[in-house]
């Protein structure tokens, strides 16, 4: 049953991920606000990506409950397909069918009413328009993150995932990144996975950093003391010890 | 301690019984006929004494595919409840499916040597139980070509799901096919099976599936320690 | 429900399409498929090249030569469709979208059916022009089609899920052709005998036909409810 517009994006109460013995997930609880920019720090094998997969859905837990956009992530994972968005370090995009026809078919995956009006606005906001029936086999890095967003963007989702969006991408890439993140910044709620420290921390509103599945630090920025922040992301990344 | 205990005594009673069918077989059940031997110009029926492997063969094929139900059985559950226990479980069964179709295939191989004088025949039983041991092999390869265990153990258990569906189909057809294109194939008509040779069956029967449980329990009795020792070094190490 | 059902419709329409329209653009599937069946023929071409009366000799085993072609090329041919996916990690992009499991599967499926129909099309009428002339085809003309669809289908079906499966693993090809024959084996029978009774005819073929016909059904009916119960398991993992 969802909430309608929950206040809050997300709500996480003990969530475990194990198979046999190993523990992807042990126990994480944590809530975020609508509207909040969440960055997730931690060193390979904490569990980062799988905390993402579980909350969008694409991995069950084995306890505890979540809450995303005020759907449970078993009970309502269908209707909470439809609020989320995922841009990951691969594009998720067919390479042999033009940026246009991406989009015009995840449209359709998710039953968009007025598709070709969004298509044209998404294109036109990633600076894609003019490139619009070339196959995507033909972009470059930065052009398939930028039309990667447009997919996310596609059905206005209310929470945006990031899985190490920066990777790979040269600095002017990054750029037109970070501007596309600051256009839609205030209508979504973003979830971040980053290796990067810095920017991890400009953008976020609160920070997470996890280690063997478990939470380390959890903070709204407001509130973190950048000397034990940094501290703690020394010793629990920095060492690589998952 | 009772599990490991029920297990030996049934190893034990399946291995007696087993053997008595075995000399049951050859002492008391009746000899039944196969074919005909010319001796001073009259037809005489030649005594059958290959037919004597069916005591084995056929009780080994049954027990065979009794297992791959299980393996079948194992998965589905193991699809509902996640559990990596059942993973476990159709894995063992797997094992004793495996070792008992090659009894099936080397028995059935022997037999139809001695009564027909050829290697192998495209009969039904013995086909599909030839798909059967193809399809046991296909699983196992499956498995050892997935190293996440999450996985592995999914795609196992709808491959097995899969499989113990394909054998009574190859078997209807195999059959089908044959009742329309026949192989020369002999052999005693009309039901034979009553009396000593009944009880004889039965008791070889009895016998073998004894001792596929008791394998079965003796092989999870190893994997659960295993599994056990692998939860206490990840507890040391984590 | 109407709203649901026409999703799952609209759904299901733009997989199939973006499948064709790739394969369209490409042409690979269909270029690698066609060309292997060719080949399959010449070296039944070599296979029977000392048989002395190699027309009647090759009418006779007309449908398994077939089917021999047919079994190979579909592994081919699925082990591409699937692969596509997995590239680029598309599927995980599939998945996040609020689409039914099942419906992922019918739309791979039926594209899959779709090449494979496309393959059998142009390789029938090759292999009668190879190998059948002055012999032909004994049947009526629609008896040999209707048996290669009833069956394709079924090999598009638990192929899907099969080729779904072994794309994810160290195994690939092999591993389906290791799962995938003792599997169809049983359909395999059914395909063979109805193509050969089209074939060949004499007596007793139209029972032989129908009869192989139905167990071709049933097949179809069993392991597609059982792919379709089973998809949504593996297509996750």
């Amino acid at each position: 049953m969802a909430e309608g517009t929950a206040p809050l994006a997300l709500d996480i109460r003990d969530l475990v991920r194990s198979f046999g013995v190993r523990k992807a997930l042990d126990g994480v609880s944590f809530e975020l606000p609508k509207g909040a920019f969440l960055s997730i720090f931690g060193p390979n094998g904490a569990g980062k990506t799988t905390l993402v997969k579980v909350l969008t859905t694409l991995i069950a837990p084995s306890k505890g409950t979540a809450r995303v956009a005020g759907c449970d992530v078993v009970a309502d994972a269908v209707e909470l397909r439809t609020k989320i968005g995922l841009i990951s370090h691969n594009p998720l995009l067919y390479p042999d069918l033009s940026a246009e026809e991406n989009l015009e078919f995840f449209a359709e995956m998710y039953g968009l009413e007025h598709p070709k009006e969004r298509i044209d606005e998404l294109l036109t906001a990633v600076e894609l328009d003019h490139r619009r029936l070339d196959l995507t086999r033909t972009f470059s890095r930065g052009m398939l993150q930028r039309l990667s967003i447009a997919r996310a963007l596609l059905p206005h989702p209310e929470v945006l995932f990031l899985d190490e969006p920066y990777s790979g991408l040269d600095p002017h890439a990054m750029d037109i990144l970070d501007s596309l993140i600051a256009q839609v910044r205030s209508e979504h709620t973003f979830v971040m996975i980053s290796h990067d420290l810095a920017k991890g921390l400009e953008l976020c509103s609160h920070a997470l950093i996890l280690a063997r599945g478990r939470i380390v630090m959890f903070e709204p920025k407001s509130e973190l003391d950048p000397g034990v922040f940094s501290a703690t992301y020394r010793t629990t990344v920095g060492t690589g010890v998952a | 301690m009772v599990r490991k205990n029920i297990a030996t005594i049934m190893l034990a009673i399946g291995g007696v019984l087993t053997t008595a069918a075995f000399l049951m077989a050859f002492l008391w059940a009746p000899m039944t006929d196969f074919g005909f031997v010319n001796i001073g110009g009259a037809e005489i029926p030649k005594p059958d004494i290959a037919q004597k492997i069916f005591y084995f063969h056929v009780p080994v094929a049954e027990a065979s595919f009794l297992v791959f139900f299980f393996v079948a059985m194992y998965g589905a559950i193991f699809l509902w409840k996640k559990d990596r226990v059942y993973d476990t479980k159709a894995r063992i069964a797997a094992e004793v499916t495996f070792m008992f179709i090659i009894l099936t295939m080397i028995s059935g191989d022997l037999w139809t040597k001695a009564s027909w004088d050829s290697w192998w025949i495209w009969e039904p039983r013995l086909t599909t139980y030839f798909i059967m041991t193809l399809l046991v092999v296909a699983y196992f390869v499956l498995r050892n070509s997935i190293e996440d265990e999450e996985r592995r153990a999914t795609y196992a258990a709808v491959f097995g799901i899969i499989a113990f569906l394909d054998a009574p189909l190859s078997f209807s057809i195999t059959r089908w096919y044959r009742s329309i294109h026949p192989v020369v194939i002999g052999g005693s008509s009309g039901s034979w099976l009553y009396g000593p040779r009944l009880v004889t069956f039965i008791v070889a029967q009895i016998g073998m599936l004894m001792l596929g449980y008791a394998i079965y329990q003796l092989r999870m009795r190893e994997e659960i320690a295993k599994e056990r020792i692998e939860a206490v070094k990840a507890e040391l190490e984590g | 429900m109407a709203a649901v059902k026409s999703l799952s419709g609209r759904q299901f329409r733009a997989i199939l399409r973006k499948d064709i329209v790739m394969e369209l653009r490409t042409f690979e599937m269909l270029t690698s498929m066609g060309l292997y069946t060719l080949l399959t023929m010449v070296v039944y071409f070599v296979a029977f090249a000392s048989a002395s009366d190699a027309a009647k000799t090759i009418q006779s085993v007309a449908g398994g030569l077939l089917w021999v072609a047919f079994v190979f090329t579909s592994m081919l041919g699925l082990n591409r469709s699937l692969v596509h996916e997995k590239d680029q990690g598309c599927i995980e992009a599939l998945l996040l979208a609020p689409v039914d499991r099942p419906v992922i599967f019918f739309a791979k499926a039926a594209g899959n059916l779709i090449f494979l129909l496309i393959v059998e099309a142009i390789s029938v009428p090759v292999f009668y022009f190879l190998f059948m002339q002055g012999v032909g085809f004994a049947g009526p003309f629609w008896m040999l089609p209707l048996s290669l669809v009833a069956a394709s289908i079924g090999v598009a079906g638990v192929g899907t899920l099969l080729a779904t499966m072994s794309v994810n693993t160290k195994g690939k090809d092999v591993l389906l052709a290791v799962m995938f024959i003792p599997v169809m084996y049983p359909l395999l029978l059914g395909a063979v005998s109805a193509a050969s009774a089209a074939i060949t005819g004499g007596p007793g073929a139209t029972s032989e036909f129908w009869g192989a016909m139905g167990f071709i059904a049933g097949f179809d009916v069993i392991m597609l409810l059982a792919a379709y119960g089973l998809y949504e398991f593996i297509i996750g993992a």
